[in-house]
């Protein structure tokens, strides 16, 4: 998949744990391991808002787009 | 609406509907061996005016017979399709591919239906006359018609509703 999510290194960067970020923005965790995982299909403006929020970064930081063409 | 006594009655009026579909089939096949074994016992019983040649409503009765009893598998994969519908509601799961390929396939059986109506109609109109009415519930249908392509827009609503959900399922 061409877009990347990038949780784990802003997790790893600011100590953080899934656990801790997802009893923070109120999402499950399995939610958020999805998302993490690169499984999710789509993520919504508030979910993106809310560990933007947490983890005072911007959504660009998070969703990486990386092309198939080599 | 989980628990709605709908649905289990419904449940138990399709697996009735299903047995009685064969019997109908069963009965309407016997009664064309039997008519046609005794065509003058059968001519009187349908009160057939003496005069009228037999022949040409004994086959015009024996062919619409014949497509009534093409349309007891029809009845059977509607009822059949409808009852795994229901099924799946009672489960709590509808949404599902395979309910919009059985709307489409009862959406299929309708419209032969449509034409089988249609055919029989016709053979009726064509056997009966001033001495031998013959008024049979067949023939073209505004409403059949209008439930055929209900169907068909149904069938496509659950096959887009379906794919709505599995990206809802995805959605974080």
């Amino acid at each position: 998949m061409p877009i990347v999510v990038r949780l784990d290194d802003l997790l790893h960067d600011r100590r953080m744990t899934l656990t801790e970020l997802a009893s923070q923005i109120d999402i499950t965790l399995a939610n958020l391991s999805i998302l993490k995982t690169g499984k999710a299909r789509a993520i919504r403006f508030s979910t993106l808002e809310a560990i933007c929020d947490i983890l005072e970064c911007q959504p660009g930081d998070l969703l990486h787009f990386e092309s198939d063409v080599q | 609406m989980r628990h709605s006594t709908v649905l289990p009655l419904a449940w138990i009026l399709l697996r009735i509907l299903v047995v009685l579909n064969w019997v109908y089939g069963a009965a309407i096949l016997g009664l064309v061996i039997f008519a046609n074994s005794n065509p003058a016992w059968f001519m009187k019983a349908i009160k057939v005016p003496v005069g009228i040649e037999p022949k040409p409503i004994m086959v015009g009765l024996t062919a619409i017979a014949l497509l009534g009893v093409l349309a007891v598998p029809l009845n059977h994969l509607i009822l059949t399709r409808l009852l795994r519908i229901v099924e799946t509601v009672r489960l709590g799961d509808p949404f599902v591919a395979a309910n919009a390929y059985r709307l489409q396939a009862i959406a299929w059986a309708l419209l032969a239906l449509q034409v089988l109506s249609i055919v029989i109609g016709a053979i009726g109109k064509s056997i009966a006359s001033k001495e031998f009415p013959l008024h049979l519930d067949a023939g073209f249908s505004v409403s059949g018609c209008l439930a055929v392509i209900l169907t068909f827009v149904l069938a496509r609503v659950f096959a887009e509703g379906t794919l709505m959900r599995e990206d809802l399922e995805g959605t974080v």
